[in-house]
């Protein structure tokens, strides 16, 4: 038997000594719960890449702040760090389930959503048939959430509620427009967003002259505008994806197609087109479903000011609504979680059913269909006045006047 | 039938199918001279535009005037990838594989110009559009009547080359019969290389003209080399003029079907009329095979 020498029993003593009161007055430290991982797919090159990067951007700048400014979160006694585990889809849905479903296999939990309805479509189906959360920014079309799906969350409202605010935007316009054209392309986000315009403008009287649809690339809309300018509306609705937005309006510009006004669903959000039109986007209308003249509270970041504070030094690529609804995704996740105290997909789910709070995005409280309340979460109407966004509807967020009608593109220099 | 809307849509047909001639010719040269189908024609159609896009950026110089330096570089790596990739695939293997090699080819230049510029969508701007105007009640689009005039002038300085210079005339042998050709003293491995260093030099004089226009990412390179075949097929393989006839008849019925149709079915007309072409008069509308028609 080893003898311990006397030295060695004292200094053993003194050691338990100072470990033990050291301990009592260490801050009491959460057990290690170990790394949550998010899995999904996004777009990252391919026809979406555009969005697809600033979605990541969203992801990345959430979880950075998680892990790096916050040390982890703490859920139900037990501290959490975050990881991203999303693979690039190509913007391509076939290669998107493939994607999902190996991380499905792999045991994944909790899933973030691509971009595009036809792709988010097919995944969903998959996340939903093995019980696993999507919580997503990139897709809004009505088939993902009146499939009965309990476990997919969605930041936007539904695309046939799109257009609430809209409507009551065009109740308030003097003098009263009286017809309406709208551009869609053949996708499913485009033609329901058309639908529901379309829908939303015949309830309150105004009539709908022509619904035109185009192909999915736009690469010439020549005959669209000839209609348009042979059966002049007091709007014209574009519900196109960027780009497309981006080659109607130049082809509007360069064949003199003047209408009173114009609303680009999509496209003058970005700075790109702003630059790329010049003093021509002046007046030109589109839904923002994000503003960073409107300041929420955050309970991850603080509030949105500190949002775009902290994006702005650790990011490069300009700062997009599609980017803030994407670190959001992530916050609503923390939230959900901790208020669930626990990472049980089932509890989380539950959660995030009840979940009513503001992020640096905006309110986020779901419908039962797993949507956004489109009261709550529904688009801000804004126009470009002076090569920015001016929010003009509702009138609770205004920054300024709706200018209507607008100038023609000659009389805009 | 509304006469002036009638009269647009041709006018818009024109002023798109110039467009599409410019951006099929050099696809239709490679397959006149080489027999080569070029999946990476799309992707050197792209590089012009952005090419176009740095020069800009870069040292502020109008896309316009940038044309003739786009050229120049896009002909340098249009005769490099025929003589170290493509010739080397054709000699050791067959025809067929310089199908994987463009493809391949098309595939690493799309992640290099991602790598470069991003995935976002650029556009490009010039002082030297010419001004909308109208003919009557027709309004003419004037970033495409610019196009459609470059397209005219470039398509004509080929035509002059081909016909009145000695490389010319040197293509157009070695297109009719490479042996024969040869035997008379002509290198078929340099026009094979020069050959495929003006279609790749056309494509990027194209490209600046289509990002004048439309935006553009580095992703819309398969719609440019798809667009270039179906021009080629229906205006005959390897000259200038039958790829110009062939844009004019694209663009013409995307644009009538588009405006009298719907805009959905232009893609169902366009092809029918392939097939058409394919089965009446499968060397295209000036009736030369390819090998021989330059």
């Amino acid at each position: 038997m080893t003898k311990i020498s006397r030295r060695t029993a004292l200094g053993l003593f003194g050691a338990s000594v100072v470990g033990s009161t050291a301990l009592r007055f260490a801050p009491a430290r959460a057990q290690d719960g170990g790394v949550i991982r998010f899995g999904g797919s996004l777009g990252m090159s391919g026809r979406y890449a555009e969005t697809g990067l600033n979605i990541r951007h969203g992801y990345e700048t959430a979880i950075k702040y998680l892990n790096e400014e916050m040390g982890g979160v703490e859920i139900g006694g037990k501290a959490y760090r975050f990881e991203l585990g999303i693979v690039d889809d190509a913007s391509d849905p076939a290669r998107a389930t493939t994607l999902i479903q190996r991380q499905v296999d792999e045991g994944v939990d909790f899933f973030l959503g691509s971009y595009g309805s036809n792709v988010v479509l097919p995944c969903a189906g998959i996340t939903e048939a093995a019980g696993k959360i999507m919580v997503q920014v990139g897709a809004s079309a009505d088939q993902i959430f009146t499939q009965g799906y309990d476990y997919i969350f969605g930041l936007f409202p539904r695309a046939s509620r799109a257009w609430v605010t809209s409507i009551e935007l065009f109740k308030t316009i003097e003098p009263k427009p009286k017809s309406v054209s709208i551009i869609a392309t053949n996708g499913a986000f485009s033609k329901l967003n058309a639908e529901a315009a379309a829908a939303g403008c015949k309830e309150i009287g105004i009539e709908v002259l022509d619904v035109l649809e185009l192909p999915e690339q736009v690469t010439d809309a020549s005959s669209a505008l000839a209609t348009i300018r042979s059966r002049t509306p007091d709007i014209l609705i574009t519900t196109t994806v960027d780009q497309n937005s981006l080659v109607i309006v130049r082809q509007m510009i360069a064949t003199e197609t003047n209408v009173p006004l114009l609303y680009q669903f999509l496209g003058p959000q970005l700075p790109a087109y702003r630059e790329s039109l010049g003093a021509k986007a002046t007046g030109v209308i589109m839904q923002l479903p994000w503003d960073a003249s409107l300041d929420f509270s955050d309970p991850v970041f603080g509030d949105t000011e500190s949002y775009i504070s902290y994006y702005n030094e650790t990011n490069k690529r300009p700062l997009s609504y599609h980017t803030v609804g994407a670190s959001a995704c992530i916050t609503t996740y923390v939230e959900a979680m901790r208020a669930a105290g626990s990472i049980d997909p089932a509890a989380v789910r539950d959660a995030l059913d009840a979940i009513d709070i503001t992020t640096a995005f905006g309110p986020v409280k779901f419908t039962e269909d797993g949507d956004g309340d489109p009261i709550l979460m529904g688009a801000k109407i804004g126009q470009v006045q002076d090569g920015k966004i001016k929010v003009i509807f509702p009138t609770d967020f205004k920054t300024g006047e709706l200018v209507y009608p607008t100038p023609t593109w000659a009389q805009k220099g | 039938m509304d006469g002036t809307l009638f009269f647009q849509t041709l006018v818009d047909g024109l002023i798109l199918g110039g467009i599409f001639s410019l951006s099929a010719v050099g696809f239709s040269l490679i397959f006149g001279v080489l027999g080569i189908v070029n999946l990476a024609h799309g992707i050197f159609v792209l590089l012009g535009a952005y090419l176009g896009l740095a020069l800009k950026q870069t040292m502020g110089i109008d896309p316009l005037a940038a044309i003739p330096i786009v050229c120049a570089a896009l002909f340098v790596l249009g005769a490099l990838l025929q003589l170290t990739l493509v010739a080397g695939a054709v000699r050791r293997s067959s025809l067929m594989s310089s199908l994987l090699i463009t493809f391949g080819a098309s595939l690493i230049l799309r992640d290099a110009v991602i790598l470069v510029f991003g995935p976002d969508v650029q556009f490009l701007s010039s002082a030297w559009l010419v001004d909308t105007f109208h003919i009557g009640d027709v309004i003419v689009d004037g970033a495409r009547a610019t196009g459609l005039i470059a397209s005219l002038l470039l398509l004509g300085l080929l035509s002059l080359a081909l016909y009145h210079l000695k490389v010319g005339r040197a293509m157009r042998a070695t297109a009719q019969q490479d042996f024969a050709a040869g035997l008379c003293g002509i290198d078929a491995r340099r026009i094979y290389a020069v050959t495929f260093g003006i279609s790749a030099a056309f494509a990027g004089a194209s490209g600046i003209i289509i990002g004048l226009i439309n935006p553009f990412s580095p992703f819309d390179d398969t719609y440019w080399t798809l667009n270039a075949f179906v021009t080629v097929v229906l205006g005959g393989v390897g000259s200038p003029v039958g790829a110009l006839l062939g844009g004019l008849l694209l663009g013409e019925i995307s644009t009538f079907s588009s405006q009298y149709v719907g805009s959905l079915y232009s893609n169902v007309f366009i092809f029918s009329a392939l097939l058409l072409m394919l089965i009446v008069r499968p060397n295209g509308l000036l009736g030369n095979a390819y090998k021989g028609s330059v």
